[in-house]
């Protein structure tokens, strides 16, 4: 892969909090337009890596350099440049509760774009269409349910067309049918936009369907245990850990 | 795309250009990376120029075409265009006809159909009169006080609890509650105290100097100090500090479910969480107001000092005026005033609504709540003082 390929270059990365460490010596690529997942048991770090990722938490140490640009050194004018080049959707949803929904995905066009307030409007409807709340658009989040939270956190992440999307459990609380026409229009943006998509995920049946790679991380290793296709590493893998993760095998029979 | 040419993409070509070939057919040609920042100075543009050529002649027979075949990218501002423009086309009847878009795009662009919806009505709000708007008021004043009304029942049969059950209050939380609110409030008490001694014995004094009566300020400001307003600073504090604080905490614990997960528990919230509060507030209230009593007086003997007043003067003036009694009814009145400061910040942190918002609602209308149930405290009992002269 060359360096104009990788929309997301992580190069001995270590992540942790204060003296401590969750994860080290991390090294792998997303390529653009790929859909990766990162996989790994609770507490292991998941979340962590993402927020150091896109520069929300700074690393112990490594760097991370998004579309060539390094996020980990960046400051003022570029970080800002770096920042607005992703969109983020959070494990909680993390919605402006005092905003209704189109309001929250308006706000960041508003501060960014020139464009007048009808077009930004249609522009926010066509985010919030896609992942199926356009006739609530007018609610407020604390008017809708956590599943569809999500989804606006989703449009909201996409209000300014970002090339690569941070999503933090997207899945997680959706009923099936929701999970699979997220995954859906997850696979469209992907495929027919060349956006890049960075997920953290636990719902295997979500990672079969759309993730071109995965990377595995492991607590007790502090780094990456398995990296690949999440079917090939399902049916191929030798590593004990991975197995049982991909297999949903209970801790018991496993010992 | 890299980050940096996206958005300096408008200093580029630009990357939609209208074409009127004649008054029944034009064109929009698409070209390069169309995104949110490139099509920021055409969008607006075109749709006027659109709007302009719709105008002329007979709508239904205006033909346009919309050419993407040039496109390197689209992405959501590309299509949220196109959708405005083939919807401005539709709406006035003319012909609209897609060209070379990609079919990746295509895709994308049918989850979109119908384009119309995208388009809401705009639907008038409907307007509260005033008759409406005054019932609705008053409804909501009845259930605030129907509310306060079972709280303080819920507060009395429990404060009587914790009396006759003093191992099961949660005293851990009374401790720390007592020393967020009594300890960590004495050097603003102490200070806001101090200055208002000052302020009061200037002021007295401008007034009394006039008849000769300046050795009488001492005795007026001490009396005035232990009875009003060294309870009332301190109230007035603890509703600004104290009282929202209770709000914003218990309002987030509302927020997140933790109230609900105490009832589904079987666990009473005002036993678990206000009781220890207010009995906290019981404890500090007093021991507050009579810090306040001793900085002011005290600053107020130091005023004095300017207008030759000694302190040993000061001090025989205020054993005449001053009693215990009038001691004993500031610290009552004190108490009561934490009892109400604390009650209310629950209260309000209880009835919080959902969402970040509704905490900083809860911390206000605690403080304002608060204020006003001192005020009411206040004027009963100078009513009772003045028949009972207590």
């Amino acid at each position: 892969m060359s360096d104009l390929d990788k929309a997301i270059d992580v190069q001995n990365l270590a992540v942790g909090y204060g003296s401590k460490v969750l994860l080290q010596n991390l090294n792998f690529s997303v390529k653009s337009g790929e859909i990766f997942v990162i996989l790994g048991g609770s507490g292991c770090g998941k979340s962590s890596l993402l927020k150091n990722l896109f520069g929300l938490y700074q690393p112990l140490s490594g760097d991370v350099l998004i579309e060539g640009h390094n996020i980990t050194t960046a400051q003022g004018a570029e970080r800002q440049r770096i920042m607005t080049s992703f969109g983020v959707m959070y494990q909680q949803g993390a919605l402006f509760g005092s905003m209704n929904l189109l309001d929250n995905v308006t706000l960041f066009m508003e501060e960014y774009t020139q464009l007048t307030r009808d077009q930004m409007n249609l522009l926010a409807r066509c985010k919030l269409d896609l992942v199926g709340l356009l006739p609530y658009e007018t609610y407020m989040p604390n008017e809708i349910s956590g599943g569809m939270q999500k989804r606006a956190a989703i449009a909201r992440a996409m209000a300014l067309d970002p090339k690569i999307l941070f999503l933090d459990e997207p899945s997680a609380g959706l009923d099936p049918i929701t999970s699979a026409d997220l995954d859906s229009t997850i696979l469209d943006l992907s495929k027919n936009l060349g956006f890049t998509f960075v997920i953290v995920s636990h719902e295997l049946a979500s990672i079969y369907s759309i993730a071109d790679k995965v990377i595995m991380l492991d607590k007790d290793a502090k780094g990456i245990i398995a990296e690949g296709d999440p079917k090939t590493l399902r049916d191929t893998s030798k590593d004990p850990r991975v197995h049982q993760f991909f297999n949903r095998i209970m801790s018991k029979d496993a010992a | 795309m890299g980050i940096s040419d996206s958005k300096s993409s408008t200093l580029l070509a630009p990357v939609a250009i209208w074409s009127q070939f004649d008054t029944l057919r034009a064109q929009v040609t698409l070209s390069g990376a169309v995104n949110v920042y490139s099509l920021a100075s055409v969008w607006t543009d075109i749709r006027e120029k659109q709007n302009l050529w719709l105008g002329q002649g007979n709508a239904q027979a205006h033909s346009l075409i919309f050419d993407a075949s040039k496109v390197s990218s689209l992405d959501g501002a590309g299509f949220a265009f196109l959708i405005d423009v083939e919807q401005a086309q539709q709406k006035a009847g003319g012909q609209f006809q897609i060209q070379g878009l990609d079919s990746k795009y295509e895709l994308l662009l049918h989850e979109f159909d119908p384009v119309s919806h995208l388009f809401p009505t705009a639907t008038p709000k409907s307007k509260i009169n005033f008759i409406s708007s005054t019932g609705m008021a008053a409804q909501n004043l009845f259930e605030d006080a129907r509310s306060l009304i079972t709280f303080t029942g819920h507060l009395a049969a429990d404060l009587v609890w914790s009396v006759r059950h003093v191992n099961q209050v949660r005293w851990g939380d009374f401790v720390n509650t007592a020393v967020q609110a009594g300890i960590a409030a004495l050097p603003i008490v102490g200070l806001v105290s101090f200055l208002i001694g000052v302020i009061l014995s200037f002021q007295a004094a401008i007034g009394m100097e006039q008849f000769g009566a300046v050795s009488f300020v001492g005795p007026l400001a001490a009396l005035g100090i232990v009875r009003e307003m060294g309870p009332l600073i301190t109230a007035i504090l603890l509703a600004g500090r104290s009282s929202a604080a209770f709000a914003a905490e218990i309002g987030t614990m509302t927020v997140n479910s933790e109230i609900d997960a105490l009832v589904t528990g079987g666990l009473s919230p005002i036993r678990f969480l206000v009781v220890p509060r207010v009995l906290a507030g019981i404890l500090v209230a007093p021991i507050l107001t009579l810090f306040a009593d001793i900085v002011s007086i005290f600053s107020s003997m130091l005023t004095m000092q300017i207008y030759g007043i000694p302190f040993i003067n000061f001090y025989n003036g205020m054993l005449v005026a001053v009693d215990l009694e009038d001691i004993l009814s500031g610290l009552l009145k004190a108490t009561l005033f934490g009892v109400v400061v604390s009650a209310m910040g629950c209260l309000r942190g209880m009835q919080t609504g959902t969402g970040a918002a509704a905490v900083g609602v809860s911390a206000t209308r605690a403080v304002v709540s608060s204020i006003v149930m001192i005020v009411l405290v206040d004027g009963i009992f100078a009513y009772i003082s003045y028949r009972t002269g207590f």
